[in-house]
């Protein structure tokens, strides 16, 4: 049996704020919304900057992806700040867990040493990936046009650093609870012959102006990336006895699996905007032409090295299919033009 | 491919140093770049004339991981919507002191949450582009933090919304509706400096020397007024507040220690901050002297305690081992502080006709509090004033400014505030620049004006874009119509619609309020 408790109940005059109620009629608004849409200022600067006098403070001229209305885009998630650090937080007391595990049985030291030797000079390297991308993104997070998209890009930077540290305590464990292996994948990251492609890959995303861009190169890299190192090696490290490895892994495809919604909802969003779309189609197409292949190369020659060490992977063979694939899903996105 | 051994393996584990493990985390991930330059990967940093020599010498002034980041907030995020939940259910704004209260939090919601959201992308900024992996990441964190507090607070005053005006075009108002143009124009000018000024700006000026002038006036003013949601929202971001403090005093140091020829660069900046978001603080001395219902302090004594006392007497002689002066015109900022809110709200109530808030003659028993609070200028000066408008609304009037005032071309404010030292002569300053003649408001602004005439003949000044014709149309109506108020929003408290909402909502035995 249900009690009946009696409140007081008062007429609201209106449901939510003004532009919520412009955008979608007088009816109660998810915080999600109250807290993204048109949020960010749209008119009467002040000044110009000095860093870019040609441009106002927010301007959809930092990229040459643009939408009709900014907030046509909005993100599938839904991430306002606490819905983010509540997945998050849970993504990483999860990967805590883990490593917890893994080093009180100091299992990752462990590991068969091909296995290892991949974990250390192939995947723990990658942190300074992470820590560029991580520039790349929040470069979106002040320039991107419009609080629904600077918002994902912000929560995507934050998440790089997570996974550096994610990568970075995955390689302290590796060194037995030093920071051996840290040092030895920096030296790797700068000096090891099969990481070169990347980072140079990396640093010259680092320097493209357009923020846009250079949030979609260092996708084109994430998509071979993550399947085939978070994913496909996974797969392989459980039947191979390196079940310690997959642990690992498991926690960074769950992240990649968020990301890949706001940024897939995201190019739909570019490529069918009512008046932008054919721009952005012809944008997107020549940001594949600039960086696929050169993603392509970077990450196989991780794969090279990969299956130096374990040969029964096929990184290379999956790495092909890959990105085939994704050419193939790109080309859809872009309507054929790529 | 050179393979490591796996020695390391039979070795002991051994917990890393909490130092060392921190850095391992963050400034240890960045590389010198090798096939990029890095002038071209930073391109920001040299224009201003800082010059820092070793980005290692950053003490990172706080240890967060991310993973100890997230679980922190997500404990406080919990605790504050639980909050906000259990307020809107039981129809809490009913126990506020008085709905005149909440003019504070719109002037809150109008123009201190869009900083909030400033903040959060400009610190966005500095995380792209200072050349220190430690500071960038420490921007990186505040930037996030900036965010969240922006979206609690729109969430925090989403309720009152339901039942109050003035909320509902916050956005919208803080880009067009003049006395927004203070606070815009402050973080505008920020954002389009340079990374360091910005740096100095908001991290030191604005979150370390003035936060407890400029911020925690509204938060100590909900406490003391019933608004246990926008209390909660302050002890909430406290945590993350003096995360942002001890940043702005380690840059400030950095900054200082790396380089001699810094020095004169930041006390320029310190002078100009100062002035800058003190004056913007006029609007929060208007608003704890006379739109709470409870006052929490006053102006004056706030003044004296947070900053004579803290700053004056406890920051600045620390500063001085390297080579830092006080602020240039604090003298004049000192001289004024009898005066400052009386003169503040004498605007906003003459002209709140065209604001999203509203104003009302302070009673008799304020006027006491008053008169206590500033015994050497209320009476003497204010108290008649009041009084004129007390007679006028006795008889059924209510007195508002017609014709648009004229405003400082820095800081944006009306220009009404008098002379240091002579309370009966208003002052007003004159440059040149370009054959064009300019007007600030005090020796303050004026030197802020001809360091950078360039940049501030730039200003959007919303009373030259109304008689521009930008602003909706010519009329009174058509501005305000622009502006996105509604109807009694603005004007006068008694006899608004949230007055007399508040009255029938309190009314014993009326059958609407139930």
């Amino acid at each position: 049996m249900q009690y009946e408790l009696r409140y007081r109940v008062l007429e609201p005059r209106r449901q939510t704020y003004q532009n919520v109620i412009d955008r979608l009629g007088d009816q109660p608004a998810s915080r999600y919304l109250e807290a993204t849409l048109d949020v960010e200022p749209t008119e009467n600067f002040h000044y110009r900057p000095t860093w870019a006098q040609d441009r106002e403070l927010y301007d959809e001229r930092f990229s040459a992806l643009r939408l009709t209305d900014p907030y046509s885009y909005t993100d599938p998630r839904q991430y306002y700040y606490t819905p983010y650090v509540t997945q998050r937080a849970a993504l990483h007391d999860e990967f805590g867990k883990t490593l917890g595990y893994l080093e009180a049985r100091d299992l990752l030291a462990k590991l068969p040493e091909a296995w290892h030797t991949v974990l250390t000079s192939v995947v723990v390297p990658l942190r300074h990936y992470e820590s560029g991308a991580q520039l790349v993104s929040v470069s979106g997070a002040r320039f991107a046009y419009g609080t629904s998209l600077e918002q994902c890009c912000t929560f995507a930077a934050f998440d790089r650093i997570g996974n550096a540290q994610m990568l970075s305590r995955a390689g302290i464990a590796a060194g037995g609870g030093t920071a051996e292996a840290l040092k030895e994948a920096k030296r790797q990251w700068l000096d090891g012959e099969h990481l070169q492609p990347l980072r140079r890959l990396t640093e010259e995303i680092m320097v493209v102006e357009d923020w846009a861009e250079g949030l979609l190169a260092v996708d084109l890299v994430d998509s071979l990336v993550y399947p085939l190192l978070y994913q496909h090696l996974d797969e392989t490290a459980l039947l191979g006895g390196a079940g310690a490895y997959s642990l690992v892994a498991q926690h960074l495809a769950t992240w990649y699996a968020d990301q890949r919604k706001w940024l897939d909802a995201l190019l739909t969003c570019w490529a069918s905007d009512p008046e932008r779309g054919e721009d952005n189609r012809t944008a997107l197409t020549r940001i594949a032409a600039t960086w696929a292949d050169r993603a392509r190369d970077a990450v196989a020659s991780l794969t090279e090295a990969i299956d130096q060490a374990l040969p029964q992977a096929a990184s290379t063979t999956v790495l092909g299919d890959l990105a085939d694939a994704h050419a193939t899903a790109w080309t859809k996105i872009t309507g054929g033009a790529a | 491919m050179s393979v490591p051994t796996k020695k390391a393996a039979s070795k002991p584990a051994r917990k890393l140093p909490l130092k060392e493990r921190y850095a391992l985390l963050t400034r240890d991930l960045d590389w010198e770049p090798g096939y990029v330059d890095r002038e071209q990967l930073f391109p920001h940093t040299r224009y201003e004339g800082i010059k820092i020599h070793d980005w290692d010498g950053w003490q990172d002034p706080f240890r967060l991981t991310v993973d100890a980041y997230y679980k922190y907030q997500v404990e406080k995020d919990k605790r504050l919507y639980a909050v906000l939940d259990g307020f809107a259910q039981s129809q809490g704004h009913l126990s506020l002191s008085d709905a005149s209260y909440l003019n504070a939090i719109k002037l809150f919601i109008q123009g201190v949450t869009p900083l909030e959201y400033a903040a959060h992308r400009h610190f966005a900024y500095l995380a792209r582009h200072l050349e220190g992996p430690a500071p960038r990441f420490a921007a990186l964190c505040q930037s996030v933090d900036e965010l969240r507090h922006c979206q609690t607070q729109i969430h925090t005053i989403s309720n009152y919304n339901k039942y109050y005006g003035g909320f509902h075009s916050w956005s919208k108002m803080h880009d067009r509706v003049w006395y927004l143009s203070v606070p815009k124009s402050l973080f505008d000018d920020a954002m389009t400096a340079g990374p360091f000024e910005f740096l100095i700006s908001i991290s030191f000026s604005f979150e370390y020397l003035l936060t407890n002038l400029l911020f925690v006036p509204f938060m100590s003013g909900a406490s003391f007024n019933g608004d246990m949601p926008t209390m909660s929202f302050g002890f909430s971001a406290q945590s993350d507040e003096s995360r942002h403090m001890t940043l702005g005093l380690e840059a400030i140091k950095f900054l200082l220690e790396q380089d001699e020829g810094n020095v004169p660069i930041i006390q320029d900046w310190i002078d100009k901050w100062f002035w800058r978001a003190y004056r913007m603080s006029a609007l929060v001395a208007g608003m704890m002297d006379y739109m709470l219902p409870k006052p929490v302090m006053s102006w004056r004594e706030a003044f004296e305690l947070y900053f004579e006392e803290q700053m004056l007497g406890g920051l600045f002689p620390d500063l001085e081992y390297y080579g830092i002066q006080p602020p240039r015109h604090v003298n004049d900022a000192i001289a004024e502080k009898d005066h400052l809110s009386h003169q503040v709200y004498k605007i906003l109530h003459n002209f709140s006709f065209a604001a999203a808030f509203t104003t009302k003659t302070p009673d008799e028993a304020h006027m006491a509090w008053l008169a206590e609070q500033y015994p050497d200028s209320f009476d003497q000066v204010y108290r008649p004033v009041w009084e004129k408008h007390r007679k006028i609304e006795a008889d059924g009037g209510r007195v508002f400014f017609q014709g648009l005032p004229q405003l400082c071309q820095v800081c944006q404010v009306p220009m009404a505030f008098t002379e240091p030292g002579n309370s009966a002569q208003i002052s007003f300053r004159r440059s040149t620049f370009r054959d064009e003649t300019f007007h600030t408001c005090s020796d303050g602004c004026q030197w802020i004006f001809e360091r950078e005439p360039e940049k501030y003949v730039q200003a959007w000044l919303p009373v030259h874009q109304i008689y521009r014709g930008n602003c909706g149309g010519p009329t009174v109506p058509d501005v305000l119509a622009w502006y996105g108020i509604q109807e009694g929003d603005n004007g006068e408290y008694t006899g608004s619609p949230d007055q007399l909402a508040w009255a029938a909502w309190h009314s014993d035995g009326d059958d609407k309020a139930v």
